[in-house]
Formats: C-alpha cells, sequence, structure tokens
C-alpha cells in the first residue's frame, strides 16, 4: 500500500454570512496517496475550491485537521507555511496566471528563485522543463505573445519546477479551446505520471476526471468516492 | 519612469536654489569684505605683521549725500591708495577704464554705473556732496567732485552706495579727515577665526570685524539659510509622502504577483524587501537625476538669472546675479540622506500593507 501524502481529517469550512454562518466543508475525511492522481467533481459552490485552497495552504480549516505526510498544516506558522507552498505544492490555476512583465522562462523560475536557488540552475531547470513541453523556442516569449494552450504548459512547468510532491489544478483546461484542451489533460497527466507527482485536481470536464486514479464528487459539503 | 523624474523634478529646484543661495551669499560676503570693510578693521594704524594677514591698507571713510542736478542719494565715500584695487579685488568689480579730464581742484571719483544712472548722471560731468561728519563731531562740508570713471560689483546694495576717491583727497574733504582705519584682509586660515586673530593683532587698541559692521546683512544670510533649509526640509516630506504614493501605487498594481508571490511560497519579508528596493531604485534614480540636472544647470545659473533681469524681472535686480558657482557639499549629501531617510521610511510604512494581502487573492482573481 502507498504511503498518504495528504489527510483530511474531520475538516469542516465554515464562513460567516451576516449574521448567520456559511458551512462549505463539513467534517470531511479523505486521503490522497503519493504518486496517484485525484480528481474532484461538483456543482459550482460545491465548494470544490475551497478544499483545494485546504490542501494547498492556501486557507485554514474552521475545525479539523489537514495533514501532509503526519505533520498538520493548521498549525503551522506563516514562515513554514510559506516553505510548504514552496517545497511541497505545485499549483496550475485555471488561467494560468503567469505574471505579464516575465518571460515565460521567468515565469518558471520564480519558485526556484523563491526558494533559493541561483538564477543559473533556475534558468537551466526552466529550459529543460520547457524542453518537456516543446516551448523551448518560446521561452523568452511574454504570456501575451503565447496561446492559452502554451501558457497553460507554462504554468504546469511552472508548478513541476521545484519538484512539488503534491500538484493542485484548479480547472486547468476550464479556459481552453477544444484542441488545447486535449494538449494540457495529456501532458498534464504524462507528466505528474512520469515525474511520480500526486495530482488534486478539480474539473468539470468528465472525461479528465475519468482519467485520474480516483474520482470523488463533492455535494451536500462532503465527497463520495464514485 | 515617470516617477523618478517627478523625483528629479523636486531635487532640481531644491539644489538650484542652494546653488543660488550659498553662491549668492558667498559673492556677497566677498564684496562686502573686499570693498566695503576688510576682514578686519585696526584704528591704531600699526603696521601688521602676521603670516595669516594678506594686505593691509590704510583707508579713510565718511558719510554724504551726493547731488546730481535734479536727484540725491546717501553715499558712503572711501578714500583708498593707488595700490588697494590689488587683483584680488579687481576680481570683484569691473572699473571702466576711463580717465576724465581734471578739471582743477575739483575731487575724481569712482561712482558706480548702477548710482549714476539713478542720479542721471554721465562719466565726465560733476556731482555736489554734503558731507556729514561723525558721532559728535561738528562741521558738515560741502565738496564738489567730477565722475572720473565707473565700476560694477553686480550687487545693487553695494552698488548704490560706494564711492571710491584718493586716500589724501578723501583726507582732505571728508570732516576731521574721515575716519581712517586698516583695513586688513586675512587668508582663508584666518577668516574662520576673526575674533580670535583681532584679539591679538589690536594688542590691546581698538578694532572690529566685517560682520559687526554688516550684523543685519550677515544675521540675514545666517537666518535665510536656516530658513531655507528648513524648507527644505519640509519640501523633502513631502516627496517623501509622494514617494510613499508612488509604493502605494506600486503595491496596487502589483496586488496579483504578490498574491501570486505568496502563493508560490515566498515569505513576506522577501517580498516586501523586493517591493522596498524596487522603490528604493526609482527613489534613489531621481535623486542622482536631480542632483545631475541641477548640478549643471546650477552652473549656468548665474547667466540664466542676468538674462532674466535683462528681460526685465525687476525683483532680481536687488540680488548678485554675477556670482560663482558654490556647491556646499555637505549640505547636499544633507538633502540626499534626509531624501532616503524619509522614503524608506514612508516606503517601509506603505509596504505592510502586503501582510494584508491574501495568498487566497490569486484564486479569486483566477
Amino acid at each position: 500500500m502507498s504511503e498518504v501524502l495528504l489527510r483530511f481529517e474531520n475538516v469542516s469550512k465554515i464562513y460567516p454570512s451576516g449574521s448567520s454562518h456559511l458551512t462549505i466543508l463539513e467534517e470531511l475525511n479523505f486521503s490522497i496517496e503519493a504518486m496517484s492522481s485525484v480528481a474532484v467533481v461538483g456543482k459550482s459552490g460545491s465548494g470544490k475550491s475551497t478544499l483545494l485552497n485546504l490542501a494547498g495552504a492556501l486557507d485554514r480549516p474552521t475545525s479539523g485537521r489537514v495533514l501532509f505526510k503526519g505533520d498538520d498544516i493548521g498549525k503551522m506558522g506563516d514562515k513554514e507555511l510559506s516553505l510548504y507552498r514552496n517545497r511541497h505544492i505545485g499549483f496550475v490555476f485555471q488561467s494560468h496566471i503567469l505574471l505579464e512583465d516575465f518571460s515565460a522562462l521567468e515565469n518558471i523560475s520564480i519558485p526556484a528563485l523563491i526558494m533559493g536557488e541561483s538564477a543559473r540552475v533556475a534558468k537551466k531547470r526552466a529550459y529543460e522543463l520547457l524542453e518537456r513541453v516543446g516551448l523551448r523556442g518560446r521561452a523568452h516569449h511574454k504570456p501575451q505573445k503565447l496561446s492559452g494552450g502554451e501558457r497553460q504548459r507554462v504554468a504546469i512547468c511552472r508548478a513541476l519546477i521545484n519538484g512539488a510532491q503534491l500538484i493542485i489544478a484548479d480547472e486547468p483546461t476550464g479556459s481552453l479551446d477544444e484542441a488545447s484542451k486535449e494538449e494540457v489533460e495529456h501532458l498534464l497527466l504524462e507528466m505528474v505520471k512520469e515525474e511520480k507527482r500526486t495530482l488534486l485536481m478539480v474539473t468539470h470536464e468528465q472525461a479528465l476526471a475519468q482519467k485520474c486514479d480516483h474520482l470523488y464528487l463533492l455535494q451536500n459539503r462532503g465527497l463520495t468516492l464514485v | 519612469m515617470r516617477s523618478a523624474l517627478l523625483i528629479a523634478l523636486v531635487m532640481i529646484p531644491l539644489v538650484l536654489a542652494l546653488i543660488f543661495m550659498d553662491g549668492m551669499m558667498q559673492g556677497i560676503t566677498d564684496k562686502y569684505i573686499l570693498l566695503q570693510d576688510g576682514h578686519l578693521q585696526f584704528y591704531n594704524l600699526d603696521e601688521l605683521d602676521d603670516p595669516l594677514v594678506q594686505s593691509s591698507d590704510l583707508v579713510t571713510s565718511g558719510y554724504g549725500i551726493i547731488y546730481s542736478r535734479d536727484k540725491s542719494a546717501e553715499v558712503k565715500l572711501k578714500g583708498v591708495k593707488e595700490d588697494y584695487f590689488n587683483s584680488q579685488r579687481c576680481a570683484e568689480l569691473k572699473i571702466k577704464e576711463f580717465k576724465a579730464e581734471s578739471t582743477g581742484s575739483v575731487a575724481q571719483i569712482m561712482v558706480s554705473e548702477t548710482l549714476l544712472k539713478e542720479l542721471n548722471v554721465e562719466v565726465g560731468e560733476r556731482v555736489a556732496f554734503i558731507l556729514i561728519p561723525e558721532g559728535e563731531q561738528k562741521g558738515v562740508r560741502p565738496m564738489l567732485a567730477q565722475v572720473a570713471t565707473t565700476y560694477n560689483t553686480g550687487y545693487y546694495e553695494l552698488d548704490s552706495s560706494l564711492i571710491f576717491l584718493n586716500y589724501e583727497v578723501a583726507k582732505r574733504y571728508l570732516p576731521n579727515g574721515g575716519r581712517s582705519y586698516l583695513e586688513v584682509l586675512v587668508d582663508n586660515r584666518g577668516s574662520g577665526h576673526l575674533d580670535e586673530l583681532g584679539e591679538r593683532l589690536a594688542k590691546g587698541g581698538s578694532w572690529a570685524s566685517w560682520d559687526q559692521f554688516n550684523r543685519t546683512v550677515y544675521q540675514n544670510f545666517v537666518t535665510s539659510r536656516q530658513v531655507i533649509l528648513l524648507v527644505f526640509i519640509l519640501i523633502l516630506v513631502v516627496a517623501g509622502v509622494y514617494v510613499a504614493s508612488v509604493s502605494n501605487e506600486l503595491i496596487q498594481d502589483s496586488f496579483q504577483a504578490i498574491a501570486l508571490f505568496k502563493a508560490l511560497g515566498a515569505q513576506q519579508k522577501s517580498i516586501r524587501r523586493s517591493y522596498f528596493w524596487a522603490v528604493m531604485v526609482v527613489t534613489i534614480l531621481g535623486i542622482a537625476l536631480g542632483l545631475v540636472v541641477a548640478l549643471v544647470l546650477g552652473h549656468y545659473l548665474s547667466p540664466i538669472l542676468v538674462w532674466l533681469s535683462k528681460q526685465g524681472f525687476e525683483g532680481l535686480r536687488y540680488y548678485l546675479l554675477d556670482f560663482k558657482v558654490v556647491v556646499a557639499y555637505t549640505d547636499l549629501l544633507f538633502i540626499v540622506g534626509s531624501m532616503v531617510i524619509i522614503a524608506s521610511v514612508t516606503v517601509m510604512f506603505t509596504l505592510k500593507r502586503i501582510k494584508e494581502i491574501s495568498p487566497l487573492e490569486v484564486l479569486q482573481q483566477d
């Protein structure tokens, strides 16, 4: 049996809403094994993004624990959380979120530079990743000069550059046309598998969700294995 | 770039004002010392022998009213010997090489171009004086004189009231021979210790230094300089507020980038440091640009002001416009240092906003 990488233990997330409270997740229990791919589907507003925010340490649970390799993320201070996000998490956002003033190469290098790598090492790794996604020739292009699919490929490279064990993808093909969708889906799943990473992905795309090792449905503030 | 230019635009007038103020003050001080009072005046008229003494001239002076056909003015008459106008003094005024024909026993005088213009008199014409005795002495005396030559120091206050004539002639015409004294110029080593030097050289006799005669002028200089430096500080505080707004704008524009940096694991401290240096580089570039432009312009300030004065800016005539550029590097360093410190403090305050930006913002804008 594989090692559990991420575990949610009785996790609830409640937001204040006027004089009352809005419960998004309630007593959620689930775990993700290392090197597996997990897709979460659900209606809009069902709490999919909240789930990803908790897993990526962008937000803290109202109650319960989120454990990464047994360590409680909720107990980490700001500095530890930053380190956790930098070393262990790779984010792929729906609309890529690349810095417009930076080239593809520079965008990919950011997490490595934050980690303290030298510019030379960061650049070398970024080039290798760009090579793998077929964008080496576009290394010095700025995001506005890239197509939607190319930008998302750059975002995938950025998520992988630090060797993060957990890749969190929020609707990674949500803003792409059909041709690009297929290309990015294929690349994301292939690279995660080759690099032996773990993927936690939220998607509306049934076809993409089906390609993952595990598929969960998020509804009524809880997760159901499909 | 726009921000750096605006900071440069704040720096340029500050530095130019400093150059103008210091150049003018230095120029006026030099003119008062070299042409009107010397560094020190000694009244016992004994020869002075001291390595700090540069020159020692026997002069006599008195006061009077000068009359032309239709105008009059209060003036100071100063009787000097032929060698009085040495190279150092000649550097402070322009004397027209014009010798009027002597008309018998009429005194030959050197009057400034400014005063001649005010009196509506030409070189070679005659003017009348009523010479006034000093203190408790009695005996107002008339004197007839011919304008033999003119001079121009470029400083209105001095030019409008100082008239030179031969020492012997002055002794003859001024009531009781005028007030005679040794006018002493000292070198740079002595100019900063006039009180000590005056006390030592007077050997118990009476003496005075230039700033005692020009107490008001001197005090005005000191006060103006302090006030202007205070105004500079206030302007720098305003500039600091501007730098803070640049910093605020930068954070506002980088809201998503900051959220992304946080999401990718950058620590608050390092984000703050990056933005701090980004703003400070812009500020320092602006300061450097302002300094360079102001120093270059400063070297042309005097001819620019002279030109403006000739174009009809009447207010400028009361200032010394023909001055040497004096750059007070210590004060410049003080201005630059203050600007950098004020900017640093204000920027650090504004960068506290970075703490409020949650990495979640990156997803909300996704």
